[in-house]
């Protein structure tokens, strides 16, 4: 097995707002091995996004805090360096890409320019060499003609391009651990298709480790090979991609599976989770999902289940699973 | 003979490309060029295809938002630009309901949900203020909420409730058609079952008939009967749901269910490959030559840049525009 | 540093509450000061120890009682021809607060139903309207009150009249900019579909929805209203004697400023109050109805 690259134990971010303190990320543990891509899986304001940015250490502050865990990428852990140690490993060891292609390039500087500033901040090059990053750059990312390319603005070129660029600045550093925010849901499938694909390659080159953040299942078998489900703040299911399809044990994960139409069968009616996710600020005591859940039981308004190792990586935290 | 609703032919709207101080005319957008279809009553059509497929323009001439440049819309057998505004306003609009993508915007932040919902009614239709009341209620209860969310202001509620007092709000005048125009692709994973199972339960209950514009291939097989699938403009293929998806003819088509279809590891295992297509949909201001879709296709063959595919019936009502087909 | 990064609840929680007492002042005070000058203007004749036109030329130009010469008869002293200038302040405040009251309807509603107009309907309504709206506000305002001054002679509603003529134009400007976003919205669309008449769409769906930034703007412009009805009787274009004004006071002084600096000083403080009460609660509101800030 490829050496562990990323560790997050017990990651809790809060934040601390006028009507009360909103546990966005309550408790979260999961690894990211090189070479490897690790989903995330969940609804919207189940704690994804806010997970990625507390790696980074980017949260909105003052609101957002990190008030508790580790997280050690490459034996270091994040927590305790300085802002400005932080800040060199910003881009040079991890970086991220966000969904809108269109808000993450700066309208006024072209191409090559935002790709240099990376180069020069993170590397330290000079003059042509800079420029040689930036072309390797666009053609790991398999940017046609990158000499040309370098010298457009983002408004000349189309969504799937202007992502593909977006990609090639987060790759310029040669980052370790790279954080994919629902990097294709603005694009279209057949575009959408293209971009996963590329990644794939550019990740067999580079062997970094990804972080892809989705709410969709498709790009989760098309992607990853480990999976961690989240709701409400919490990991509620890790394992395999493989296992997570084929025998998911969480009823969350199981009945969002069912909940979701696929192509290739015809459904006459879908499973429908019932209700809706909790408030962050007003969580219910016991299991987050117990409202929800259509197997839950005394214990599960009760206490708070457990993670527990249920075969070789496979976690789930769930009364009902032993 | 099928009970047609609504029926469009040949449908085609360019935009001009304005430039300069004169705003000379310098081309045109051919946004939607030639498309037909036929809706059923009590079923469903849903136009698929990627941004910039001329799929919303379409809907949008059918609300009468859109002019067309040329073609015939008919409604119930009835050519619509023979109609007076005043009889379009009378006979037309009132059967028409619309369901926008985003439950967040669609709504005035403003009103309370009784005077959305209420507006199709107070717009189109004289009436007292218990008709209303009642008939406020009743369509709360409809789409699964309780009659005293009236009183409440929009942000008061969920992404999934919210799309169902947008669905209260399309159903107020008792529409023959309803244009879905995204349903469910702005809400979460877990709450887009619900809604499009509540679409399901009214199409049977009041034999409705529905306009779906989507670009989810599993939504689009769940919710429709037949599927028009559109590249630049066109219709590339036209069919039976069913028989459509799992047999489909145009490339195009076979390459969008390919990037929609769950992979699962085991196909990888098994050596399924996904049909990655070169390029990006070029620019409807100057389509290709010949077929629109020969500089993406990987099965093209040298006539498909010179001679145009028309859309030909292929058996039992499954039309595609291909020359290999 | 620790392994854990140790919050201290009890500052973080007293951090936003500090916040939220510093936005409860901003808001109190401005409406506390505007509360007691409207005040004020109603109940002169009571408050006001003389009345603001009482002439008394052996009590001319004394200073306010502080002063050596100065009397507690006449507690913010007398002008050049012994007027009270307690007196004459209390009484001006009708005058300069309805003016800006006045003023500020009727900008505001020319402003709000041109800048609807030219928003939702665009084209050529829109051209049209929005090229009056420049000329107006490229036309230097205190020319054209001048002359309405000269024309059809100084007067209370000269000054209303003319400054009303200078004021709706950012209105305009403002709301047609909201109108246009508003135009496109989804809501919006929906309505047409439905079939509502423009009138409908502008008054149910575009007017509620631009009254955040209007209630923002009427605040801020009570300062202009009261600085420019001083500006106007420093040119001597403003409200005639022998009534009072803030403004006409502050003029009246201006002869006498280095002896007599009372004169125009008390009014002068007045104006201030006000433009920074108005100023400060236009800052609150548009703090409280930012949407972004509205969540915290």
């Amino acid at each position: 097995m490829s050496k562990v690259i990323l560790r997050v134990e017990d990651l809790r971010s809060f934040f601390f707002t006028r009507k009360g303190v909103v546990k966005a990320v309550d408790g979260v543990s999961f690894y990211v091995c090189e070479g490897e891509t690790f989903g995330l899986v969940g609804e919207s304001a189940c704690g994804k996004t806010v997970t990625a940015l507390s790696i980074l250490r980017l949260l909105p502050e003052p609101a957002g805090q990190i008030v508790g865990g580790k997280i050690f990428l490459d034996g270091t852990n994040l927590l305790e360096l300085s802002k400005e140690e932080m800040r060199k490993y910003r881009g040079r060891m991890i970086s991220m890409i966000l969904q809108d292609p269109m808000t993450s390039l700066n309208p006024v500087y072209t191409v090559g320019d935002q790709i240099a500033e990376s180069v020069r901040l993170h590397q330290g090059l000079q003059g042509e060499k800079v420029d040689e990053e930036v072309i390797s750059a666009l053609r790991l990312l398999k940017i046609p003609s990158p000499e040309m390319i370098m010298r457009n603005y983002p408004f000349q070129l189309s969504g799937g391009m202007r992502q593909r660029v977006v990609g090639a600045i987060a790759m310029s550093c040669h980052p370790r651990l790279l954080i994919a925010d629902e990097p294709t849901t603005a694009l279209d499938a057949t575009i959408q298709a293209q971009y996963l694909t590329l990644f794939k390659d550019v990740q067999k080159q580079t062997n970094v480790a990804i972080i892809f953040i989705t709410h969709d299942f498709g790009v989760v078998g098309n992607m990853c090979q480990r999976v961690g489900v989240m709701y409400a703040g919490k990991i509620v299911e890790t394992a395999t991609t493989r296992e997570i399809f084929k025998t998911p044990k969480h009823p969350y994960t199981s009945a969002l599976m069912d909940s979701v139409p696929r192509l290739d069968q015809k459904g006459d009616r879908l499973y429908s989770i019932k209700g809706q996710p909790p408030s962050l600020r007003d969580l219910p005591p016991g299991c987050r999902f117990f409202p929800r859940c259509p197997v839950a039981e005394d214990i599960c308004r009760q206490k708070e289940p457990a993670e527990v190792e249920i075969s070789e990586g496979h976690f789930v935290s769930c009364w009902k699973v032993k | 003979m099928a009970d047609v609703l609504l029926e469009g032919r040949d449908l085609t709207k360019h935009y001009p490309v304005r430039k300069g101080i004169l705003q000379r005319t310098i081309g045109w957008v051919r946004a939607v060029d030639g498309i037909s279809f036929t809706i059923e009553r009590g079923k469903t059509l849903s136009l698929v295809g990627e941004s910039g497929a001329g799929k919303t323009t379409t809907a949008k001439a059918v609300l009468l938002q859109e002019k067309l440049t040329s073609g015939t819309i008919l409604f119930e057998g009835k050519d619509l630009s023979h109609f007076s505004p005043a009889q379009l306003k009378a006979e037309y609009r009132p059967r028409l309901g619309s369901v926008q993508q985003n439950p967040w915007s669609s709504m005035n932040p403003r009103m309370k949900v009784r005077n959305i919902i209420a507006e199709p009614l107070v717009v189109n239709k004289k009436q007292t203020k218990q008709q209303l009341q009642s008939r406020i209620s009743e369509l709360l209860e409809q789409v699964g909420l309780s009659a005293e969310h009236a009183e409440n202001y929009p942000h008061e509620f969920s992404g999934g409730q919210r799309q169902r007092i947008a669905v209260a709000r399309a159903m107020a005048l008792n529409p023959s058609l309803v244009v879905l125009d995204e349903p469910v692709s702005a809400l979460d994973v877990s709450i887009r079952a619900q809604i499009m199972n509540l679409l399901k339960d009214l199409q049977e209950q009041y034999n409705l008939s529905y306009l779906v514009i989507a670009h989810n291939l599993a939504t689009v097989r769940y919710m429709s009967h037949t599927v028009a699938i559109m590249y630049l403009g066109q219709i590339v293929e036209y069919g039976e749901a069913e028989e459509l998806f799992e047999r489909p003819l145009h490339p195009y088509t076979k390459a969008l269910i390919s990037a929609s279809l769950l992979t699962l590891p085991e196909d990888e295992d098994k050596g399924v490959e996904k049909i990655i297509l070169r390029g990006e949909m070029p620019s409807p201001l100057n389509p290709p030559a010949g077929c629109r879709f020969h500089t993406r296709c990987g099965e093209a063959m040298p006539e498909c840049g010179q001679s145009v595919p028309p859309l030909r019936d292929v058996g039992g009502g499954h039309k595609v525009a291909c020359n290999k087909a | 540093m620790a392994t854990t990064k140790v919050i201290d609840w009890d500052k973080v929680g007293g951090g936003i509450k500090r916040k939220s007492i510093f936005l409860e002042i901003t808001f109190i005070l401005p409406v506390a000061v505007l509360f007691l000058l409207v005040i004020m203007a109603i109940f002169a004749p009571l408050l006001a120890p003389y009345p603001y036109d009482q002439i008394s030329m052996q009590d001319r130009l004394l200073p306010p009682f502080f002063m050596d010469g100065g009397t507690t008869a006449h507690l913010l002293g007398t002008d050049n021809i012994g007027r009270d200038i307690l007196s004459r302040v209390i009484y001006g405040a009708q005058i300069s607060l309805s003016i800006s009251l006045i003023v500020i309807a009727i900008t505001a509603s020319i402003g709000t139903v041109l800048g609807i107009l030219a928003g939702y309907l665009g084209g050529r309504t829109d051209a049209f309207l929005m090229r009056v709206t420049d000329i107006s506000l490229s036309f230097p305002a205190i020319l054209i009150a001048i002359l309405m001054a000269v024309t059809i002679g100084p007067g209370y509603w000269t000054v209303v009249l003319a400054i009303s003529m200078l004021g709706w134009a950012p209105y305009a400007r403002l709301i047609r900019g909201e109108a246009l976003k508003l135009r496109e919205s989804d809501f919006v669309a929906q309505a047409r579909i439905i079939g509502a008449s423009p009138v409908r769409i502008m008054f149910r769906h575009i007017f509620p929805n631009v009254l955040n930034p209007l209630i923002v703007m009427v605040t801020l412009s009570v300062g202009f209203v009261i600085l420019t009805e001083a500006a106007l009787s420093y040119l001597g274009a403003g409200i005639p004697p022998p009534a009072a004004s803030w403004g006409n006071m502050v003029n009246d002084g201006r002869t006498f400023i280095d002896t007599a600096w009372w004169m125009s000083l008390f009014p002068g403080i007045v104006i201030g109050l006000v433009v920074l009460a108005g100023n400060f609660l236009g800052d609150w509101l548009r703090d409280k109805m930012d949407p972004r800030l509205r969540q915290l």
